[in-house]
């Protein structure tokens, strides 16, 4: 009997726990596998697969481009950011012709930062292989997203240097979406249901979101319907992404020296280790976050279950 | 009249554009060149809202001396030295404006949502309980993609990520696709009453 | 050495930030208040450049076209919003950009409402497809009728309660896993760019 209540009486403090120990635990359960990080195993999911099918069929050609809009500042990068170097990363090993655009002010920098951490390991060009449309403001969206369906260089005009579209070499054989066929939205908001909703059904685009992992679950409808080709889900799609690109695009051999085609079989076979040097740092962040993301992911759902614990045994008390 | 003239721009204009989504004529088209051009050329005067709207609120905090005004300062200040530096020594990368973006802009946008994190763990841990049925229900479908989200998930058993994958395919997507239908109904009725001049708030106050 | 100056005010502001765990202080009302100015600041050099000059400056005194100088004043009168007397001339701006959401009526109604509708109808050739039709339409019943949700229709009514119980809990776990991101990115760069802990 005594043992009983001193157990209800354990829960009933705990029940009252300090938040700032609860802070506590949170905090070590991300610090601690982060300063000791494992090899855990990213398994690749279709939504993923598809956007990166879809940007490879592009690659070597002069008439295909695909377009990423950044519409996010600087509080969701965690998350979008190694999803933007990935993508990036890809087209950059593929010789796929790629634009970027933003809509906030904060989003600015974010592209140019995306764009540097990825040009660095390949001799690419702006204006040629890649063009940086800049900071075009929020309110100007749907004038250039419907614009863009006829002449991408009048709805566009300048890119971020002030270089006149038209006149660059990258617009060779690139006019609207029938060419910049696939329009990637990186948002922590339900921004790619714009371009579903103007570029897809006025112009037959194809549109893909990568969303933080808040906004994931609203966008399955339009995944079933096909308006969103695919979709990148948080940490997790930017981890799946960053293995395709080093398990494929990045892939090296004598019959395969500018990458290799996506293969089922292959993702499923291939274990890339996230520990040591074989992938550099920027390539693997998401898939180093993933680790911390399990343990803390566990801590929640222990949290959850300790606290239901703790409220039927108090409420078994009161009854 | 001057509430009737911009109602009376907004329906023509509304409606033309309702005619542009339909019609791939001329005549449309060189509307829609005419309406992009122009739109272009009003829109970074937005921006002057949001400037003023600041020194509106900051500058009255410091002006009354209200309760932590000297906070108010600081805005103002950041945001004066912040534009003067953008100015004055440019845009790029490497430029002292630049520096105030990834130093103290970025971290700080950043960090200001990871603190969720945190509230989230407690509220899961104080407030997430099993009352009902329904709330059982909620529980375990966030247990079931919590964990078929994670490397450990797919480790524990197979059918952790085959069931999150279910979830959100079918009963989540069921969900959603009913309360996006009834979203899409309402936003086509807003943009209509805007159109037709019965939903007016926009328009702010006065005459 | 400038690197590591640069990384110390970034960690030291993040910090400033994660002190609100604990209670809030002066250092967090410090960093909340600089943020906001900042990003205001931020945006001014950004705008004037690749918006204000390409659109504005470029077209009028570049290329003469000086038809541009009647929406630059029409943008103009943006500033007049606050004013008491001529603030209903803010409304011309408003209006004039509020127009395009003509275009969104037939267009939101196809993407959202429409396609939804024909996904949701297809032929129910095994559990899952009957699955998401029953939940889609009971849903709806949910949210659409005004009538008491008792007897048959109560009972009809509740599946869909259930069905979005699910979705809410699927929203739910991926909000956790969102959150748990954010702060993973930040404590990466506190180990990592900051303290160099993580390679």
């Amino acid at each position: 009997m005594n043992k009983n209540k001193n157990v209800i009486k354990l829960f009933d403090r705990m029940q009252n726990i300090d938040r700032r120990y609860i802070y506590i635990v949170v905090a070590l359960s991300i610090i601690i596998p982060l300063l000791i990080p494992f090899n855990s195993r990213t398994y690749v999911t279709k939504p993923t697969e598809d956007i990166y099918k879809k940007i490879d069929s592009f690659a070597g050609d002069e008439t295909k481009a695909i377009l990423m809009s950044f519409t996010h500042d600087a509080s969701t990068m965690p998350e979008l950011f190694p999803m933007e170097v990935s993508v990036l990363r890809h087209c950059f090993e593929r010789n796929i012709k790629v634009f970027t655009i933003c809509w906030l002010p904060a989003a600015a920098p974010l592209v140019d930062y995306a764009l540097n951490t990825a040009k660095e390991d390949f001799d690419v060009q702006s204006g040629v292989d890649y063009c940086n449309f800049g900071y075009k403001p929020y309110v100007l969206r749907l004038p250039i997203m419907l614009g863009m369906g006829d002449d991408i260089s009048k709805a566009v005009e300048t890119d971020s240097q002030g270089r006149k579209v038209e006149n660059l070499e990258i617009m060779k054989n690139i006019k609207n979406y029938d060419d910049m066929n696939l329009v990637v939205d990186f948002a922590g908001s339900s921004s790619a249901i714009t371009w579903i909703t103007y570029a897809r059904a006025r112009f037959g685009a194809n549109i893909a979101a990568g969303v933080t992992a808040v906004m994931v679950a609203d966008n399955y409808p339009y995944l079933q319907t096909g308006q969103l080709m695919g979709i990148f889900r948080g940490l997790k799609g930017a981890a799946e992404y960053e293995k395709l690109v080093d398990v494929f695009a990045a892939y090296e051999s004598e019959d395969y020296p500018n990458g290799r085609p996506f293969s089922k079989e292959i993702i499923k076979e291939t274990r890339v280790p996230i520990t040591g040097d074989t992938v550099p740092y920027k390539y693997k962040k998401a898939r180093i976050g993933m680790n911390a993301q399990s343990i803390a992911h566990i801590m929640m759902i222990f949290f959850i279950l300790l606290g239901n614990i703790g409220y039927f045994i108090t409420r078994k008390k009161e009854l | 009249m001057k509430r009737q003239i911009p109602l009376i721009i907004i329906i023509t204009l509304g409606f033309m554009f309702v005619a542009h989504s339909f019609i791939p004529h001329k005549i449309s088209t060189d509307f829609f060149d005419w309406y992009q051009d122009w739109v272009k050329a009003v829109s970074p005067f937005a921006v002057s809202l949001g400037i003023m709207s600041l020194f509106m609120v900051h500058g009255t905090k410091i002006k009354r001396k209200i309760s932590n005004w000297q906070y108010s300062v600081i805005t103002l200040a950041g945001l004066v030295f912040t534009a003067f530096a953008g100015f004055m020594w440019g845009t790029q990368s490497g430029t002292p404006y630049m520096w105030l973006f990834e130093n103290v802009q970025m971290p700080m946008s950043a960090t200001m949502f990871a603190l969720l994190a945190f509230y989230i763990a407690s509220a899961a841990y104080k407030a997430f309980r099993a009352r009902s049925a329904e709330a059982t229900v909620l529980l375990i479908a966030a247990i079931i993609v919590m964990l078929g989200q994670v490397p450990l998930g797919a480790m524990i058993s197979k059918w952790i990520p085959e069931s999150s994958t279910w979830i959100l395919n079918v009963p989540n997507l069921a969900a959603k696709r009913a309360i996006m239908i009834g979203v899409g109904l309402g936003m086509t009725a807003t943009s209509l009453k805007i159109l037709l001049g019965i939903e007016r708030t926009y328009l702010g106050g006065g005459d | 050495m400038f690197e590591t100056i640069s990384n110390f005010v970034a960690a030291f502001l993040t910090l400033s930030i994660f002190s609100f765990l604990y209670k809030d202080n002066p250092f967090y009302k410090f960093a909340e208040a600089l943020l906001v100015g900042v990003s205001m600041g931020y945006a001014i050099p950004l705008v004037y450049e690749n918006v204000f000059m390409p659109y504005v400056y470029t077209p009028i005194f570049l290329n003469h076209k000086f038809i541009i100088i009647l929406p630059a004043l029409l943008g103009m009168l943006y500033m007049f919003r606050f004013s008491k007397n001529l603030g209903w001339l803010s409304r011309y701006p408003i209006v004039f950009g509020m127009a395009i959401i003509g275009m969104s009526i037939p267009m939101s109604l196809h993407s959202s409402v429409l396609v939804q509708m024909r996904s949701a109808m297809l032929p129910i050739d095994n559990i899952n497809t009957a699955l998401i039709f029953i939940g889609t339409v009971t849903i709806l019943l949910y949210f659409f009728f005004s009538k008491a949700h008792k007897g048959v229709y109560g009972k009809v009514t509740n599946v869909g309660i259930w069905f979005m119980m699910i979705g809410f809990g699927a929203s739910f776990g991926y909000t956790v896993m969102a959150r748990v991101s954010l702060l993973i990115g930040r404590i990466q760069f506190l180990l990592g760019d900051w303290l160099g802990l993580i390679k």
